[in-house]
């Protein structure tokens, strides 16, 4: 068993030997006071005195310094002084005493062995001092030499034996300490003030590959610590040792070595401990391969992770971009582009503000869309971006634009903004530079685009009636709705087209082509068809006219459907053909019914077709319902099921014709606009009353409209043929009086009334002018052909006009008057 | 509104048939005469109004053919009307006498024959 470090802690030795001898020093120059012997000699006395205080005060003083054989040698130093004293003092009990004492300092402090090898040096120099001192009484000293160091030997080890049971405690508290340390996952070391492994546990043997033995007394340095480490281990240990602090404790990763040179790395927990006067240093020390490795691998996760987060980010640009461009391509018209975008921008970058310059041709610079809502200013910011061509921040970052380019054009600006806290940085403006390539080429398509699509719809627009006639006894109404933009403007058309002898031409066309092309097939269609409905020709011979037309002139194979109505209100009949149109739909008593006939072959299909047209009764108060497919084709829904949708919403439509359009577009229309162009047009033969009256401008134009009117109210009263050419002649001619009177241009009306009684008829024509007697040939023809055709014509003047009545009784005359 | 008369010029050797549509009246009828009255050359011997498929016609027709007339006589040529017999424009005509001015022919064949003759008799003034 070792001594246990610390047990009798060294100062505690070394100053209870100052002390010691001190004492004897004092005890000795006393004797010097109080001289009992003759022989006394007093200068060695006191030499040896001085020398015993000088050894106690460099003990004392050396307290920390001194190792145990030091102590061992001091005391034998001390048992010669006092041996020397005693010799020359003489005879006397003091010395014997001081034996004592020394004898008892090294049973207390030095284990047995050392103590009584202390104590025989000790007997052996006192035996030599009685030997020379008396000799004849040497066997009385020698027991007394003997004896008394046995007798204090024996009171001393009782003591001891007392001392180890306590001792023994401290040992199992300490084996306990090393149990726990020896078990201990980590290696624990301690070494002492010099360096000194004196503790080596289990987990050091196997971390170092040094067993205990071969450890204890060895240095760190020599062992474990790798040579080019050694000087700063070395360093380290001494600054821990001389630090202030008791309790001072130091981390270190540390390199350490293996006994079989393998080096790994280390963490090395070092304390500094003092207790009872020592001073020793422990540690722990720990193989952190693994923690390294652990730590690694934590690293390499989080490099990856910010790698992902990188290209997350990096994908997020391009989704951003991507988001950007889409807006751009997803719509054709610009204005959706433009407000879609400056939407998308705000989201992808996070911005407060977003807004599309757009360059015109002379590349000033004009607000084209804005979000949210309406901003104000950032035309400079705008026009420096434009001039530098090149992705730019400004107003401390806060404030991003980028150039849109299109075939190296700079066709518009994209400006995004902050709150001035806001900072876009490298990747808004990598993000905008990608995108603003495509973007810039999607608005120049659009803008290119928009303008062909606003010449087209112009143009469709100027080949619809802007006003429809005025057709006496009908009612007509007619819409026009335009695809929702993203579609070209289709080539549907609708004419109205008054014929003569009172009838009334009614289209509806759908020209296959789209755009432009297909504008101006409509134009060529509309204005062939005018003129040969104007020639006389049955809608048959029409419908083929403009067949070969679209046969002969089409430059591809173009195609068209229409659909050709004649009302004739005087006879309430319509004759009609249909070139692979869908049906028109007659409205009668409430009920909706289909005009289904076969329908022919559209236009520009066959070189020579035949169309032949059929008859209906068309009585007076029911309504004729013309379209084309875009009211009636929706996207998966098959076309009986549009035509049976039309069918119920014209049911429970208004008869009013502006009425039942609107019913039909807000029921059959999706809020978002059709997808293909949408006309519709109706007729309603109104009902014929007995007695009627009506204002015309004083227009010649009114004439035709008036001599329509006349026809049908004649054909309904019972007038045949030469009765209704007749009457209406001579009522022509009154109001070609009329017209002439109130003189034209000048806003003035004359109105139109009649009455029916029997087989009377009157027809009176009321002006604002006054009569002019027949001034010329002309107007002696007109009232002569009055008088001739009527039974009666009366003029009178009435307030301040003129009033021409003209009578009739039909069936009077018999075939030609 | 649309003009509701239709006027197609022919020449048939030396005589100029003009065919008018629709309806006549004083919306149209002045047009309508100075187109006739343009489409003959000096060089032609006269010309035919085919009025058969005209719908209708008024007094102001009426004065269009009258000024026509003179301006064809002055020239020394010939006008001939041709009217479907027993029609709306035939008994306007009628009524107004225009025989007076210009001989009435039921077929446009027998009125450019009856031009394309030498006649020995100018028809009475208009």
């Amino acid at each position: 068993m070792r001594e246990l470090p610390g047990l009798f802690d060294v100062r505690v030795k070394a100053r209870s030997l100052a002390y010691l001898f001190a004492t004897g020093a004092t005890l000795g120059l006393l004797t010097l006071a109080f001289p009992h012997a003759d022989e006394v000699r007093d200068a060695p006395l006191v030499a040896l005195a001085l020398t015993a205080y000088a050894i106690s005060g460099l003990v004392y003083a050396s307290a920390d310094r001194l190792r145990d054989w030091q102590i061992h040698a001091i005391l034998v130093a001390g048992s010669l002084i006092i041996s020397l004293a005693n010799y020359y003092a003489g005879p006397s009990t003091l010395y014997p005493l001081l034996y004592m004492w020394t004898a008892l300092y090294a049973f207390y402090f030095f284990p047995l062995r050392e103590a009584f090898a202390q104590m025989a040096f000790l007997a052996v120099s006192y035996a030599v001092v009685l030997a020379v001192q008396d000799p004849d009484s040497v066997v009385v000293r020698w027991l007394l030499a003997v004896g008394t160091p046995l007798v204090a030997g024996l009171l001393i080890s009782r003591l001891l034996a007392i001392l180890h049971e306590h001792s023994r405690e401290l040992q199992q508290s300490e084996e306990r300490t090393r149990l726990v340390l020896d078990t201990a996952p980590d290696a624990f070391i301690t070494l002492d003030r010099d360096g000194h492994i004196t503790n080596w546990n289990a987990a050091a043997e196997r971390l170092f590959g040094w067993s205990e033995d071969e450890a204890v007394g060895k240095t760190m340095r020599e062992l474990i610590v790798p040579p080019e480490f050694r000087e700063r281990h070395e360093e380290r240990r001494r600054a821990l040792i001389a630090s202030e602090s008791p309790l001072a404790t130091e981390r270190f990763d540390v390199e350490f070595q293996r006994r079989d040179g393998g080096r790994f790395p280390g963490e090395a927990t070092v304390s500094k401990v003092e207790a009872r006067g020592d001073v020793f240093v422990s540690g722990f020390i720990t193989d952190s391969t693994e923690r390294l490795r652990r730590q690694a691998e934590r690293e390499a996760l989080l490099r990856e992770q910010t790698a992902r987060a990188e290209a997350e980010r990096m994908a997020e640009i391009v989704g951003g971009m991507q988001a950007l461009v889409d807006a751009a391509l997803a719509h054709r018209s610009l204005d959706l582009i433009l407000r879609d975008l400056v939407d998308q921008v705000r989201g992808v970058l996070d911005a407060d503000t977003a807004a599309i310059y757009l360059a015109d041709e002379n590349g000033r610079l004009t607000r084209g869309a804005s979000a949210p809502g309406d901003q104000a200013g950032g035309e400079g910011f705008a026009a420096r971006v434009a001039e530098s061509r090149e992705a730019t921040l400004a107003r401390d970052d806060s404030l991003i634009g980028v150039p849109l380019l299109a075939e190296g054009e700079v066709t518009g600006v994209l400006v995004a903004g902050g709150e001035p806290t806001r900072e876009f940085g490298d990747e808004d403006l990598t993000l905008l530079r990608l995108a603003a390539a495509r973007v810039g080429l999607a608005i120049a398509h659009a803008r290119v685009y928009e303008r062909e699509h606003r010449i087209a719809e112009t143009l469709q627009r100027s080949l619809l009636p802007d006003r429809l006639p005025d057709l006496p006894g009908l009612e007509v109404a007619a819409r026009y709705l335009p695809a929702a933009s993203e579609a070209e403007v289709g080539g549907d058309w609708y004419d109205v087209i008054p014929i003569a002898g009172g009838a009334v031409g009614l289209v509806m066309g759908d020209v296959a082509g789209k755009g432009l092309a297909g504008a101006s097939m409509v134009g060529r269609l509309r204005s062939a068809l005018r003129a040969y409905a104007l020639e006389g020709h049955d809608a048959g011979r029409v419908v083929e006219r403009l067949n070969r037309l679209l046969w002969t002139e089409a430059e591809e194979s173009q195609m068209a459907t229409m659909l050709y109505v004649i009302i004739d209100p005087a006879a309430s009949v319509v004759r009609w053909v249909n070139a692979g149109h869908p049906p028109p739909l007659v409205i009668a008593g409430g009920e909706a019914r289909f005009l289904e006939r076969e329908a022919s072959v559209p236009l520009g299909v066959l070189p020579f077709p035949t169309y032949e047209e059929v008859l209906e009764p068309l009585e007076p108060g029911s309504t004729l319902l013309l379209y084309t497919d875009g009211l009636i084709e929706r996207p998966g829904e098959h076309i009986d099921d549009g035509l049976a949708q039309l069918a119920a919403r014209v049911s429970e439509a208004p008869e009013d014709p502006h009425g039942l359009l609107d019913h039909l577009l807000a029921t059959l229309v999706p809020a978002a606009g059709a997808a293909d162009d949408v006309a519709l047009l109706t007729l309603r033969n109104l009902p014929i009353p007995d007695r009627f009256s009506a204002e015309f401008p004083s227009e010649p134009e009114s004439l035709a409209a008036i001599r329509s009117m006349l026809r049908r109210w004649l054909s309904h009263a019972g007038a045949d043929d030469i009765e209704v050419a007749e009457i209406t002649t001579a009522c022509g001619e009154a109001a070609t009086n009329a017209i002439e009177h109130a003189g034209t241009g000048n806003g003035s009306r004359f109105e139109v009334s009649g009455r029916r009684d029997g087989a009377d008829v009157e027809i009176a024509v009321r002006d604002r002018g006054s009569w002019r007697p027949e001034r010329d040939d002309d107007h002696g023809r007109g009232l002569a052909l009055m008088r001739t055709l009527m039974d009666s014509v009366a003029v009178e003047p009435s307030g301040e006009g003129t009033i021409v009545s003209l009578r009739r009784t039909l069936g009077q005359r018999g075939g030609a008057a | 509104m649309t003009d509701l008369i239709g006027v197609e010029i022919e020449e048939e050797g030396d005589v100029v048939v003009a065919r008018l549509t629709g309806e006549l009246d004083i919306a149209v009828a002045v047009a309508t005469g100075r187109k006739i009255g343009a489409a003959v050359p000096s060089s032609a011997r006269g010309v035919v109004v085919d009025m058969s498929a005209l719908e209708f016609m008024d007094s102001s027709g009426v004065s269009m053919l009258f000024a026509l007339a003179r301006q064809v006589g002055t020239h020394r040529q010939e006008l001939r009307v041709v009217a479907q017999p027993g029609g709306p424009v035939a008994r306007v005509l009628d009524i107004v006498e225009f025989e007076r001015a210009a001989p009435i022919h039921a077929d446009v064949e027998s009125a450019v024959a009856a031009v394309a003759t030498p006649r020995t008799s100018q028809p009475p003034p208009g």
